[in-house]
Protein backbone atom coordinates (compact mmCIF):
# COMPACT_ATOMS: atom_id res chain seq x y z
CA UNK A 1 0.00 0.00 0.00
CA UNK A 2 1.82 3.60 -0.80
CA UNK A 3 2.17 5.83 2.29
CA UNK A 4 0.27 8.65 2.46
CA UNK A 5 2.12 12.33 2.41
CA UNK A 6 2.53 14.25 5.08
CA UNK A 7 0.98 18.00 5.34
CA UNK A 8 2.93 20.82 5.32
CA UNK A 9 2.04 22.04 8.78
CA UNK A 10 3.36 25.90 7.70
CA UNK A 11 0.98 25.59 4.79
CA UNK A 12 -1.36 23.48 6.81
CA UNK A 13 -2.84 26.51 8.84
CA UNK A 14 -5.80 28.09 7.65
CA UNK A 15 -5.43 31.62 7.31
CA UNK A 16 -1.57 31.07 6.16
CA UNK A 17 -3.24 28.81 3.55
CA UNK A 18 -5.82 31.21 2.15
CA UNK A 19 -2.46 33.68 2.22
CA UNK A 20 -0.89 31.39 0.01
CA UNK A 21 -3.73 30.73 -2.24
CA UNK A 22 -4.29 34.42 -2.80
CA UNK A 23 -0.57 35.46 -2.98
CA UNK A 24 -0.24 32.89 -5.85
CA UNK A 25 -2.55 34.73 -7.93
CA UNK A 26 -1.13 37.52 -8.27
CA UNK A 27 2.06 39.58 -8.56
CA UNK A 28 2.58 41.26 -4.80
CA UNK A 29 -0.21 42.28 -2.71
CA UNK A 30 -0.37 44.87 0.20
CA UNK A 31 -1.24 44.30 3.74
CA UNK A 32 -4.76 46.36 3.39
CA UNK A 33 -5.54 43.88 0.64
CA UNK A 34 -4.89 40.41 2.50
CA UNK A 35 -6.50 41.53 5.88
CA UNK A 36 -10.01 42.61 3.46
CA UNK A 37 -9.72 39.22 1.44
CA UNK A 38 -8.92 37.06 4.77
CA UNK A 39 -10.79 39.37 6.93
CA UNK A 40 -8.41 38.75 9.39
CA UNK A 41 -7.32 40.88 12.32
CA UNK A 42 -4.50 43.28 11.84
CA UNK A 43 -2.23 40.80 14.92
CA UNK A 44 -3.47 37.59 13.10
CA UNK A 45 -2.21 38.57 9.76
CA UNK A 46 0.84 39.62 10.79
CA UNK A 47 1.83 37.34 12.87
CA UNK A 48 0.62 34.63 10.40
CA UNK A 49 2.75 36.60 7.46
CA UNK A 50 5.83 36.34 9.91
CA UNK A 51 5.79 32.73 9.89
CA UNK A 52 5.65 32.41 5.88
CA UNK A 53 8.13 35.05 5.86
CA UNK A 54 10.43 33.08 8.52
CA UNK A 55 9.67 29.34 5.96
CA UNK A 56 11.02 31.59 3.18
CA UNK A 57 7.45 31.20 1.42
CA UNK A 58 6.82 34.98 1.47
CA UNK A 59 9.24 38.21 0.60
CA UNK A 60 8.44 41.19 2.02
CA UNK A 61 8.90 44.87 1.20
CA UNK A 62 8.41 48.34 2.82
CA UNK A 63 8.31 51.52 1.17
CA UNK A 64 6.70 54.67 1.22
CA UNK A 65 4.03 55.77 -1.42
CA UNK A 66 3.11 59.58 -1.33
CA UNK A 67 4.59 59.63 2.70
CA UNK A 68 2.06 56.39 3.44
CA UNK A 69 3.62 53.06 4.39
CA UNK A 70 3.03 50.47 2.44
CA UNK A 71 3.49 46.64 2.91
CA UNK A 72 3.79 45.18 0.14
CA UNK A 73 3.67 40.81 0.15
CA UNK A 74 5.50 38.52 -2.57
CA UNK A 75 5.29 34.46 -3.17
CA UNK A 76 8.67 33.98 -3.38
CA UNK A 77 9.33 30.16 -5.56
CA UNK A 78 9.91 27.90 -2.51
CA UNK A 79 6.44 29.43 -1.76
CA UNK A 80 5.31 28.52 -4.55
CA UNK A 81 6.56 25.09 -4.43
CA UNK A 82 5.40 24.52 -1.01
CA UNK A 83 1.67 25.12 -2.40
CA UNK A 84 1.74 23.38 -4.86
CA UNK A 85 3.35 20.07 -3.39
CA UNK A 86 0.43 20.51 -0.47
CA UNK A 87 -2.15 20.64 -3.27
CA UNK A 88 -1.32 17.39 -4.37
CA UNK A 89 -0.87 15.72 -1.52
CA UNK A 90 -3.92 17.13 -0.58
CA UNK A 91 -5.67 15.34 -3.48
CA UNK A 92 -3.47 12.32 -2.95
CA UNK A 93 -5.32 12.09 0.47
CA UNK A 94 -8.74 12.53 -0.40
CA UNK A 95 -8.12 10.28 -3.50
CA UNK A 96 -7.31 7.60 -0.22
CA UNK A 97 -10.11 8.97 1.66
CA UNK A 98 -12.74 8.25 -0.98
CA UNK B 1 -12.38 13.20 14.52
CA UNK B 2 -13.38 10.22 12.39
CA UNK B 3 -12.13 9.79 8.82
CA UNK B 4 -15.30 11.53 6.92
CA UNK B 5 -14.57 14.43 8.68
CA UNK B 6 -11.17 14.29 7.99
CA UNK B 7 -11.74 14.07 4.06
CA UNK B 8 -14.39 17.00 4.23
CA UNK B 9 -12.12 19.12 6.39
CA UNK B 10 -9.52 18.25 3.55
CA UNK B 11 -11.97 19.08 0.77
CA UNK B 12 -13.14 22.35 1.99
CA UNK B 13 -9.04 23.17 2.46
CA UNK B 14 -8.95 22.48 -0.76
CA UNK B 15 -12.13 24.51 -2.38
CA UNK B 16 -10.86 27.49 -0.35
CA UNK B 17 -7.46 27.42 -2.24
CA UNK B 18 -9.35 27.38 -5.58
CA UNK B 19 -11.82 30.76 -4.36
CA UNK B 20 -8.93 32.21 -2.99
CA UNK B 21 -7.00 31.85 -6.26
CA UNK B 22 -9.49 32.75 -8.05
CA UNK B 23 -10.48 35.86 -5.84
CA UNK B 24 -6.73 37.50 -6.16
CA UNK B 25 -6.70 37.01 -9.94
CA UNK B 26 -9.62 39.72 -9.87
CA UNK B 27 -12.26 39.54 -12.67
CA UNK B 28 -12.51 40.71 -15.84
CA UNK B 29 -16.14 40.79 -15.18
CA UNK B 30 -15.76 43.32 -12.84
CA UNK B 31 -14.73 46.48 -15.64
CA UNK B 32 -18.58 45.94 -17.42
CA UNK B 33 -19.29 49.53 -16.10
CA UNK B 34 -16.14 50.78 -18.51
CA UNK B 35 -17.68 48.78 -21.47
CA UNK B 36 -21.10 50.58 -20.84
CA UNK B 37 -18.87 54.07 -20.12
CA UNK B 38 -17.15 53.93 -23.53
CA UNK B 39 -20.22 53.09 -25.10
CA UNK B 40 -22.02 56.35 -24.11
CA UNK B 41 -19.03 58.12 -24.77
CA UNK B 42 -18.93 56.73 -28.09
CA UNK B 43 -22.66 57.92 -28.85
CA UNK B 44 -22.05 61.27 -27.13
CA UNK B 45 -18.97 61.84 -29.18
CA UNK B 46 -20.52 60.41 -32.49
CA UNK B 47 -23.98 62.63 -32.28
CA UNK B 48 -21.81 65.78 -30.83
CA UNK B 49 -19.49 65.51 -34.07
CA UNK B 50 -22.51 64.80 -36.26
CA UNK B 51 -24.99 67.60 -35.30
CA UNK B 52 -22.45 70.74 -34.36
CA UNK B 53 -19.29 69.44 -36.96
CA UNK B 54 -17.16 70.43 -34.25
CA UNK B 55 -14.08 69.08 -34.74
CA UNK B 56 -12.93 68.23 -31.11
CA UNK B 57 -15.77 66.48 -30.28
CA UNK B 58 -14.17 63.14 -30.50
CA UNK B 59 -10.72 64.26 -28.70
CA UNK B 60 -12.30 66.21 -25.89
CA UNK B 61 -15.08 62.76 -25.21
CA UNK B 62 -12.48 60.78 -25.63
CA UNK B 63 -9.89 62.37 -22.89
CA UNK B 64 -13.12 63.23 -21.06
CA UNK B 65 -14.16 59.14 -21.10
CA UNK B 66 -9.98 58.43 -19.99
CA UNK B 67 -10.18 60.45 -17.13
CA UNK B 68 -13.19 59.08 -16.04
CA UNK B 69 -12.06 55.72 -16.62
CA UNK B 70 -8.81 56.44 -14.42
CA UNK B 71 -11.05 58.01 -11.44
CA UNK B 72 -12.98 54.67 -11.67
CA UNK B 73 -9.65 52.57 -11.49
CA UNK B 74 -8.90 55.04 -8.34
CA UNK B 75 -11.64 54.59 -6.51
CA UNK B 76 -11.98 50.57 -6.86
CA UNK B 77 -8.62 51.07 -4.25
CA UNK B 78 -5.36 49.36 -5.25
CA UNK B 79 -5.85 45.80 -6.76
CA UNK B 80 -3.10 43.53 -6.74
CA UNK B 81 -1.67 43.41 -10.69
CA UNK B 82 -1.36 39.93 -12.46
CA UNK B 83 0.23 39.01 -15.51
CA UNK B 84 -3.31 38.56 -17.35
CA UNK B 85 -4.92 42.10 -15.90
CA UNK B 86 -1.28 43.75 -17.03
CA UNK B 87 -1.52 41.84 -20.53
CA UNK B 88 -5.78 43.29 -20.71
CA UNK B 89 -4.72 46.52 -19.84
CA UNK B 90 -1.94 46.91 -22.70
CA UNK B 91 -4.19 45.90 -24.96
CA UNK B 92 -6.64 48.39 -24.86
CA UNK B 93 -4.42 50.99 -23.56
CA UNK B 94 -2.64 50.09 -26.79
CA UNK B 95 -5.64 50.35 -29.18
CA UNK B 96 -6.83 53.05 -27.21
CA UNK B 97 -3.48 55.16 -28.20
CA UNK B 98 -3.65 53.77 -31.63
CA UNK B 99 -6.63 54.68 -32.65
CA UNK B 100 -6.31 58.24 -31.09
CA UNK B 101 -3.42 59.21 -33.08
CA UNK B 102 -4.86 57.23 -36.04
CA UNK B 103 -7.91 59.10 -36.31
CA UNK B 104 -6.94 62.71 -34.67
CA UNK B 105 -4.14 62.58 -37.33
CA UNK B 106 -6.75 61.82 -40.26
CA UNK B 107 -9.36 64.12 -38.93
CA UNK B 108 -6.90 67.18 -38.46
CA UNK B 109 -5.01 66.58 -41.57
CA UNK B 110 -8.31 66.42 -43.42
CA UNK B 111 -8.30 62.81 -44.85
CA UNK B 112 -11.56 61.57 -42.59
CA UNK B 113 -13.97 63.36 -44.76
CA UNK B 114 -15.63 59.75 -45.51
CA UNK B 115 -16.77 58.45 -42.80
CA UNK B 116 -16.36 54.82 -44.01
CA UNK B 117 -13.34 55.31 -42.88
CA UNK B 118 -13.61 55.91 -39.85
CA UNK B 119 -15.83 53.61 -39.05
CA UNK B 120 -13.95 50.93 -41.02
CA UNK B 121 -10.53 51.72 -38.72
CA UNK B 122 -12.41 52.28 -35.18
CA UNK B 123 -14.45 49.21 -35.68
CA UNK B 124 -11.11 46.94 -36.85
CA UNK B 125 -9.58 48.69 -33.98
CA UNK B 126 -11.66 47.48 -31.53
CA UNK B 127 -13.00 44.19 -32.94
CA UNK B 128 -9.01 43.60 -32.86
CA UNK B 129 -8.72 44.15 -28.96
CA UNK B 130 -11.67 42.49 -28.13
CA UNK B 131 -10.49 39.56 -29.63
CA UNK B 132 -7.38 39.33 -27.71
CA UNK B 133 -8.79 40.10 -24.38
CA UNK B 134 -11.38 37.26 -25.81
CA UNK B 135 -8.77 34.79 -26.66
CA UNK B 136 -6.58 35.47 -23.38
CA UNK B 137 -9.90 35.09 -21.63
CA UNK B 138 -11.36 32.14 -23.23
CA UNK B 139 -14.49 34.19 -23.14
CA UNK B 140 -17.02 33.62 -26.59
CA UNK B 141 -19.26 36.22 -25.68
CA UNK B 142 -16.45 38.80 -26.13
CA UNK B 143 -15.10 36.91 -29.20
CA UNK B 144 -18.78 37.37 -30.26
CA UNK B 145 -18.28 41.15 -29.58
CA UNK B 146 -15.05 41.05 -31.98
CA UNK B 147 -17.12 39.79 -34.71
CA UNK B 148 -19.48 41.76 -34.64
CA UNK B 149 -17.39 44.76 -34.99
CA UNK B 150 -15.49 43.44 -37.82
CA UNK B 151 -19.08 42.83 -39.44
CA UNK B 152 -19.29 46.65 -38.78
CA UNK B 153 -15.67 46.87 -40.70
CA UNK B 154 -16.89 44.85 -43.77
CA UNK B 155 -20.38 46.80 -43.74
CA UNK B 156 -18.29 50.53 -43.93
CA UNK B 157 -15.73 49.50 -46.74
CA UNK B 158 -17.92 48.16 -48.99
CA UNK B 159 -21.53 49.75 -48.08
CA UNK B 160 -22.74 53.19 -48.33
CA UNK B 161 -22.21 56.22 -45.75
CA UNK B 162 -25.69 55.45 -43.94
CA UNK B 163 -25.14 51.46 -43.79
CA UNK B 164 -21.70 52.33 -41.72
CA UNK B 165 -23.33 55.02 -39.70
CA UNK B 166 -25.71 51.99 -38.52
CA UNK B 167 -23.63 49.65 -38.00
CA UNK B 168 -21.49 51.48 -36.26
CA UNK B 169 -24.38 52.33 -33.54
CA UNK B 170 -25.58 48.84 -33.59
CA UNK B 171 -22.09 47.92 -32.88
CA UNK B 172 -21.83 50.06 -29.84
CA UNK B 173 -24.99 49.17 -28.41
CA UNK B 174 -24.45 45.47 -28.92
CA UNK B 175 -20.97 45.18 -28.12
CA UNK B 176 -19.96 48.14 -25.73
CA UNK B 177 -23.66 48.91 -24.06
CA UNK B 178 -24.74 45.41 -23.92
CA UNK B 179 -22.00 43.37 -23.38
CA UNK B 180 -21.07 45.63 -21.05
CA UNK B 181 -24.19 45.16 -18.59
CA UNK B 182 -23.96 41.19 -19.25
CA UNK B 183 -20.60 41.79 -17.69
CA UNK B 184 -22.04 43.39 -14.90
CA UNK B 185 -24.92 40.73 -14.55
CA UNK B 186 -22.05 38.27 -14.37
CA UNK B 187 -19.97 40.01 -11.68
CA UNK B 188 -23.10 40.44 -9.45
CA UNK B 189 -24.36 37.29 -9.53
CA UNK B 190 -20.73 35.97 -8.74
CA UNK B 191 -20.92 38.54 -5.95
CA UNK B 192 -24.43 37.24 -5.15
CA UNK B 193 -23.20 33.09 -5.30
CA UNK B 194 -19.65 33.31 -4.39
CA UNK B 195 -19.50 31.95 -8.49
CA UNK B 196 -15.88 32.71 -10.16
CA UNK B 197 -15.39 33.23 -13.58
CA UNK B 198 -12.21 33.92 -14.54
Amino acid sequence: MPELPELNPVVHGKLRLALLSLLSGVDEAEFTWLRAKTGATDGNLGAQLMKLEEAGYVSVEKKFVLRKPQTLYRMTDAGHAALTEYVAALKQLLGAAI
Amino acid sequence: MSGETDSLELSERLNMIEAMIAEGRGRYESWGWMFVLWGVAYYVAFFWAAWTRFAYAWPITMIAAALLTMVGKWRRGNQPSTTMGRAIGATWCAMGISMFILLDALGFSGHLEDVRIFVAAAAAMIGTANAACSMMLKWKAEFACALVWWTATVIASFGSAHAAIGAFLVAIFLCQIVFGIYAMILEWRRRVRGVAHA
